[in-house]
């Protein structure tokens, strides 16, 4: 009966080559976990840098769990979205990263990918935007075997999580 | 140094070198070392470490198999085209616009497709039907044994498990007489009892079987005998079923030898396994002896012990043996008997078994006998034949609760079977969540049944069209039919034999022979929506090869599931692996499952686990924690949750959970009439069902409620500014200045408060003098004419005289009550008194949730009482006047306005004039015309009935009100259809903004509907029609009063602001509740049936109260109107405005009329707008002919397609029941009375009967009269029976709904508030019941005083 509060920021993204980005999120647990209040997916807005490269979103996080086990601890899925000058969007990376499992305040960089595709749908993309997509997008975190899979890397998303953990010393847990 | 080493020096001394490759054993190749390289390292070896532990037996250098391959490798290219894991499927997806979705699911980004499901409904067969003959049943009956039999047959399991058995008798003899005696005895013997208990399972399978089959085999003769000596009896056949019983010849001794072989086989294996069990109770029957005889023996001892203490002390006491203890000698079992193991063997064989040579029975069924024609039949049996031709049937196909199509209407075939043959392709968009199709029967051309409801499964994903087998889905139905002819009727005893004995009861029902796919896109994709979409979480395809995940937790009890799990991933049955599966599967999907007892899923995880899930389910936290994040009403906004499950209550959930188990249980506590409570709950159901289909819409944000932006100031404003300087400071009338709109996220309580401007009001009543007490009035009766012409009045100012000069007529203040708070004006003078004041109320929102959503459902009205300030002098002593004074002051009620606090919210501001809701007689008070029509005043105004208060109401500061949901509805309506209704709205709205067009609406199961369909002629109850025969106007006022007396319920209110829903007119009378529209159908509907020219008129008008619902943002910044709908009628030369709430009627130039404007008018069969330049009812023209004026929906261009009604055909009304009427009369006066003693906690409170009585008696007159005209009279009756008392009283009318308005109603006139120590009260109810138990409520509250 631990409780996980999990509480923070997506605070931006750097490196991506496109400028206007948002960034879909999602929070994956295994069947242990229990989601005792608080969203576990949202959406940034767009964000468009002006100075700098930095994407800026401070899109906050607040979640609460309850576990009977560690299996399953909470991932953190990413898709980062971009928006061209049309309003059209594309995807611009796929990221993944654990939600830490120490208490205190973490700085955590997601390092993202996205698709290459065939050359057909390369070139397509640099002319007309748009780009190959994964069918099934549980495909970011779970462990499948990617090796067929070319990606292409994608910048990275900032994320500051702040952790509570509580009653897991009960179950011989020490944290 | 490269010379080789010889061998002797790299071995131990005197060892021969041994070469284990000739003995057999396996060596690895050696790594290839050139030999040069190996001597120098032996030498090396040699000469550094002596020792020769770096050599092999064979004296040479130890060394590993080579571990290189012998050929160079690299990893196969990888090509696109290869087969990519479906998970790691990518896709080429444009760069699209961002379509607002309502949930942002993470992994499913792509838009729905065109997603296509193909129903192939091939046809229908019923096992029963009402029109069945007695043939027809048992031929059905055959029919179905028939197809068991044929099933059984193909699978034949009794051949499957004999064969078993003999492969594992087989296996134990080889197992006792093994061949390879090598193999250690403890396993075989290990084996073999495995074996043997498998033969004894399969033996006992095999018997049950051959038994089924066996029986089976009987019970298709016996019904076939059944039927034939049917068919002579009745003397002609109905069917052409014809058993055949085929006999095969079999050769007698071979199968005489089987069977006794068989029988010993059996017979020994019994035996054997007696003789364990005989074994092993021998072995407890020794264990049980040894007991007992040590038991003995100590007992023995214990009792020589004993007499030698009973001996030593003769007084102490004796201790007894308890007799329970003592244990029971064992009995030996007894050894088993071969003859009886071997009678029982053969009785069984006997009963399950064919007896040798007997020939086997091959059924068969054909259709080749010949059906008697009509002529030979009797008469009840042509009938039946004529009944089955009229009938029809046909089937609707519902998807997720929506019909989307249905079959042609076939003929019934005579052998009861249906041909359709169609196929559905069903483009979809979300995943399926119900698929259903309805059986409907129609018999001839009168009416449409529906029989039963079939529910398809929805197909997994990996059937698609064209692989997809032929199903046929049982339904049944519980109609209940008698017939007058052979037919057996369908729930109704029937029985074969003559005496009526052994009766049947047989239901309809059938099967559905179809098939559901999905179909196949034109490059051979199969347009599935994706799995993503089937809101069962994170399963996907990668997961399919799982058992577990793929079929869920759940799944794994249901064999079912499992086994069809196992054909879908087309496991590999002969894999031995799959063995122990694909056997249980086969077991189980025969029929006779055999459940494991447990089955546990991801051991690890159990393992590991903290809590047990009860333990996780039972804490009160988390319970509390998830049940306030789902908003559940009674935890929304709870507050400061403890830490600890220990600190919190259990009383907490006793509400939610009283509620939970509440739902289906009708509560008759708070509802007076079972009825009513039926109503109520079934609307909170339709409420609840709406509001989730509309919870995620709410959700939608506009970019005004996430951001106040500040206009950039443009030129225009500058400039407009700049003028501004320029204007005056105080202008002479000033204009109000908008308000900054506050997001409801930010506020707390307290925040909000209600302001309310009580400005002035007219025409309030005045007291009447006492003085005329004997003055008898002339009775004086407005006739309809009157009503209808503003002519003036010819009533002459009877008692103006009677006033006293400089008496002041009336002093009344206002009092505005909200949410239990009280504010008052100061007291005015004169029946047209000036407030101007302001008055304050706090507002505070249910459970201190400012959200727009809780805002919208606030269902608090805001009372506006007027009351007359009366001044009692109370001096005792006439000595006293000069030095002091000492009055009492008494406060009577004259009337009252109610503004719910919804439209105020909605509306943002009220400001007008509102019409008081005074009572029909409000004793000692008149309204007072004469002064007014000396004065020349305003004559107009002086021939309306009511008194008027002028208003501004407002909340502070401005909430922004929930815009109402703009979904798109499904809608059966013609694609066409709704195209040209977004045009013609969109061209009215181009043209006349502020005008209301009304085209769809929405019915009650959320469809969009266009809106004539609801106009149709329906007659009224016969009872209102029967009151007036000869006076055609009386009939339609009293219709307009039975519809006005259908009790109002908003939408707004009742579906907190989602939108408005239409309901039907049975419907709207099964509910006995609805809003405006409702109510405007209805007698519109009833203005048609009785042949009047009636239309329906949308349009705005002063809001009356809660008359006003609707919310048009547009209007409300424009006035404070709000869009109604009222009905018009046309009399020979004039029209005629109803106002269906009220059941009051103005004529078109009756200022007084509360419509204010007209948007459109709507007919059966067009609607019209309104393009005239004026919209007032005053000065537009109501000719609907005039295409100038009236702009009409259904023109040449587009003709009338002739829609049918969504109404019923006819309303059916029950006669309310009288008795039950007087019941609940009885009953609300006694609720009345004792709550008026509740809220006189401190007084007594004391009846006066005679003047109950009195005012019982006087009740139904103002029902007759519809609360007109009776005043006079009345009054002077009252005078005369209760002469010395000082009475002060009214009835109030209102329609039923249930009790809570009837007492707010009662406490809001404040008759209870009098503490007068010599006051008496009295209390009568009236009950009028109308058909269909429309209640008309009359209440009348009186107190009184007896004078000195």
């Amino acid at each position: 009966m631990a409780e996980v509060h999990v509480i923070g920021q997506i605070m931006g993204a750097t490196g991506f080559s496109e400028s206007s980005l948002f960034c879909k999120w999602g929070i994956h647990t295994g069947a242990a976990w229990k989601l005792l209040s608080g969203v576990r997916e949202g959406q940034t807005q767009v964000d468009t840098p002006q100075v700098g490269d930095m994407a800026y979103w401070s899109h906050p996080i607040d979640l609460h769990f309850a576990t009977k086990g560690l299996q399953g601890w909470p991932r953190l899925h990413l898709q980062v979205w971009s928006q061209d000058s049309f309003g059209r969007c594309q995807l611009a990376g796929y990221g993944f990263c654990h939600v830490p499992s120490s208490p205190g305040t973490h700085q955590l960089d997601c390092p993202t990918w996205r698709p290459l595709g065939s050359w057909r749908e390369q070139l397509a993309r640099a002319f007309v935007g748009g780009g190959p997509q994964l069918l099934h997008g549980d495909a970011v975190y779970s462990g499948a075997d990617r090796y067929r899979l070319h990606t292409a890397a994608g910048g990275t998303v900032h994320l500051e999580l702040g952790l509570l953990l509580r009653h897991f010393d009960r179950y011989g847990v020490e944290c | 140094m490269s010379y080789p080493v010889p061998t002797y020096k790299k071995l131990p001394e005197n060892v021969q070198p041994r070469f284990l490759e000739d003995e057999g054993l396996y060596i690895g190749a050696r790594p290839e070392v050139p030999r040069a390289c190996q001597n120098i390292m032996e030498n090396r070896l040699l000469t550094q470490e002596p020792g020769r532990k770096w050599f092999g037996d064979d004296g040479r250098i130890l060394a590993l198999p080579n571990p290189t391959k012998g050929f160079p490798s690299r990893p196969p290219m990888l090509t696109r085209e290869q087969d990519i894991k479906a998970e790691l499927e990518t896709l080429y997806k444009k760069a699209v616009k961002y379509v607002h979705r309502s949930q942002h699911m993470i992994g499913s980004g792509d838009p729905p497709g065109n997603f296509q499901l193909d129903i192939d409904i091939s046809g229908l067969i019923f096992t029963h039907h009402p029109c069945f003959s007695r043939e027809h049943v048992l031929a059905a009956k055959l029919a179905q044994l028939y197809d068991q039999y044929l099933a059984r047959h193909q699978r034949n399991k009794a051949k499957f498990l004999t064969d078993k058995l003999q492969a594992l008798r087989n296996a134990v003899q080889t197992g006792l007489n093994p061949a390879k005696p090598h193999k250690s005895l403890d396993t075989t013997q290990k084996a073999i009892n495995e074996y043997k208990s498998e033969i004894r399972q399969t033996r006992k399978l095999r018997d049950a079987e051959q038994e089924k089959d066996r029986t089976l085999l009987k019970t298709i003769i016996k019904v076939w005998k059944e039927m034939k000596s049917l068919r002579e009896f009745q003397r002609f056949t109905n069917t052409p079923l014809k058993l055949v019983l085929r006999k095969e010849k079999v050769d007698q001794k071979a199968d005489e030898e089987a069977f006794e072989a068989e029988i010993q086989a059996e017979i020994s294996e019994l035996l054997e396994e007696h003789m364990e069990e005989y074994d092993q109770k021998m072995e407890g029957y020794r264990a049980a002896y040894q007991q007992w005889k040590a038991w003995k023996k100590a007992q023995r001892a214990k009792k020589k012990k004993k007499k030698q203490a009973v001996e030593e002390h003769p007084h102490g006491e004796v201790e007894q043996p308890c007799p329970g203890e003592e244990p029971v000698k064992p009995v030996p079992p007894e050894p088993t008997d071969r003859a009886l193991v071997e009678q029982q063997v053969r009785e069984r064989a006997a009963r399950s078994r064919r007896r040798p040579g007997e020939p086997t029975l091959v059924p068969e069924l054909s259709l080749a006998g010949s059906i008697s024609p009509n002529e030979q039949c009797p008469r009840a049996e042509v009938l039946r034949r004529e009944d089955v031709k009229r009938r029809s049937v046909y089937l609707k196909v519902i998807f997720n609760d929506k019909e989307v199509s249905r079959t042609d209407s076939r003929p019934l075939g005579a052998d009861f079977r249906v041909h359709f043959g169609q196929i559905f392709n069903l483009q979809i968009f979300n995943w399926p969540e119900s698929l259903t199709l309805q059986v409907y029967e129609t018999v001839g051309h009168s009416g449409t049944t529906l029989l039963a409801e079939v529910f398809l499964p929805v197909p997994e994903t990996t059937v698609v069209t064209g692989r997809a087998p032929i199903e046929e889905v049982e339904f049944s139905s519980n109609q209940h039919v008698t017939l007058d002819h052979e037919g057996v009727g369908s729930g109704v005893p029937f029985s074969f034999e003559a005496d009526g004995s052994n009766q049947l009861v047989l239901m309809t029902s059938g099967k559905v022979s179809n098939s559901v796919s999905w179909a196949i896109g034109e490059n051979g994709i199969p347009l599935i929506p994706p799995l993503s979409e089937q809101n069962i979480g994170f399963r996907s395809a990668l997961k399919r090869a799982d058992a577990i995940s793929s079929i869920g937790t759940s799944g794994l009890t249901d064999l079912k599931k499992l086994a069809k799990w196992a054909a879908e991933s087309r496991l590999d049955p002969n894999d031995p692996n799959n063995a122990p599966l694909m056997q249980l599967i086969s077991v189980a999907t025969s029929g006779e499952s055999y459940v494991p007892e447990f089955f546990r899923l991801e051991q690890l995880q159990q393992e590991f686990n903290f809590v047990s899930d009860e333990e996780l389910n039972r804490s009160k936290r988390f319970r509390l924690l998830c049940l306030r994040s789902q908003e559940v009403p009674e935890f929304r906004n709870y507050k400061q949750i403890p830490a600890y499950d220990r600190e919190i209550m259990e009383k907490v959930f006793q509400d939610y959970e009283k509620r939970l188990r509440d739902r289906n249980v009708i509560e008759t506590k708070d509802h007076i009439d079972t009825h009513r409570a039926i109503v109520a709950k079934y609307l909170q159901q339709v409420r609840e069902s709406v509001i989730n289909r509309f919870l995620i819409a709410k959700h939608h944000f506009l970019l005004s409620d996430l951001i106040v932006e500040e206009e950039v100031p443009n030129i225009s404003i500058l400039g407009l500014s700049l003028f501004k300087l320029a204007e005056q400071k105080r202008p002479l009338r000033p204009r109000r200045k908008g308000r900054k709109k506050v997001t409801a996220q930010t506020l707390s309580d307290g925040d909000i408060k209600v302001l309310v401007n009580v400005i002035r009001a007219y025409d309030i009543p005045v007291r009447k003098p006492t003085a005329s007490k004997f003055q008898q009035p002339a009775r004086s009766s407005r006739t309809f004419s009157e009503k209808r012409a503003a002519s003036p009045t010819t009533r002459s100012p009877t008692h103006s005289a009677d006033y006293p000069l400089g008496q002041v007529l009336v002093r009344p203040f206002v009092e505005v009550s909200f949410q239990r708070t009280m504010c008052h004006t100061t007291t005015a003078e004169g029946p047209n008194p000036s407030w101007n004041e302001e008055l304050e109320l706090p507002f505070r929102a249910p459970n201190g949730d400012y959200s727009t959503a809780s805002l919208q459902s606030v269902k608090d009205d805001v009372f506006i009482n007027i009351f007359d300030e009366v001044l009692y002098d109370v001096l005792e002593d006439d000595r006293e006047r000069g030095r002091g004074i000492h009055t009492r002051i008494e406060r009577h009620w004259l009337g009252s306005v109610k503004i719910p606090f919804s439209t105020i919210y909605f509306q943002a501001k009220i400001d007008g004039t509102f019409k008081i809701d005074i009572p029909p007689v409000l004793l000692g008070y008149s309204k007072e015309r004469s002064l007014i029509l000396e004065r020349g005043f305003d004559a107009a105004r002086s021939l309306s009935a009511g008194s008027y208060i002028t208003l501004f109401i407002t909340i502070e500061p401005q909430l922004v009100p929930g815009e109402s949901v703009r979904e798109k509805f499904d809608s059966q309506e013609d694609e066409k259809l709704l195209q040209a209704t977004e045009k013609f709205q969109t061209e009215c709205a181009l043209k006349f903004p502020h005008r209301q067009c009304l085209t769809t609406v929405t019915d009650i199961s959320g469809k969009t509907v266009f809106v004539t369909r609801y106009l149709k002629p329906l007659s009224p109850p016969q009872e209102l029609l029967d009151a007036h025969p000869n006076d055609p106007q009386a009939t339609a006022e009293l219709v307009a009063r039975y519809v006005s007396l259908i009790p109002f319920l908003p939408d707004t209110v009742s579906f907190a602001g989602i939108c408005d829903l239409w309901s039907t007119s049975d419907q709207f009378l099964d509910l006995l509740a609805g809003d405006e529209e409702e109510h405007a159908v209805l007698l519109c509907n009833y203005f048609l049936s009785l042949g009047k020219k009636a239309w329906l008129m949308m349009g705005s008008a002063i809001p009356e109260g809660a008359w006003y619902t609707e919310r048009n943002t547009r209007l409300g910044s424009h006035e404070a109107w709000g869009p109604t709908a009222y009905v018009l009628t046309r009399e020979q030369s004039h029209y005629l405005i109803w106002n269906p709430c009220t059941g009051h009627f103005y004529g078109q130039f009756d200022t007084f009329c509360p419509l204010k404007s007209v948007g459109c008018l709507i007919g059966p069969d067009n609607i019209w707008f309104n393009t005239q330049r004026y919209d007032s009812p005053l000065r537009i023209n109501f000719d609907v002919t005039k295409p100038k004026l009236w702009k009409s929906f259904f023109s040449r261009s587009l003709p009338y397609p002739g829609l049918s009604s969504v109404q019923p055909e006819e309303l059916i009304y029950q006669c309310t029941d009288k008795a039950a009427a007087a019941e609940l009369q009885d009953r609300i006066e006694k609720i009345l009375k004792e709550k008026i003693m509740d809220w006189r906690p401190r007084h007594l409170t004391r009846w006066n009967r005679y003047c109950t009585s009195a005012l019982r008696h006087f009740l139904p007159v103002l029902e007759r009269s519809r609360g007109e005209d009776a005043e006079d009279d009345h009054r002077a009756e009252l005078l005369k029976q209760l002469g010395d008392y000082r009475f002060s009283g009214f009835p109030l009318h209102m329609p039923y709904s249930e009790l809570k308005p009837l007492t707010e109603a009662v406490y809001s006139t404040g008759v209870h508030n009098i503490d007068v120590p010599n006051v008496e009260f009295a209390l009568a109810v009236y009950i009028h019941p109308y058909p269909k138990n429309v209640l008309s409520v009359w209440i009348y509250v009186a107190s009184l005083i007896r004078n000195r």
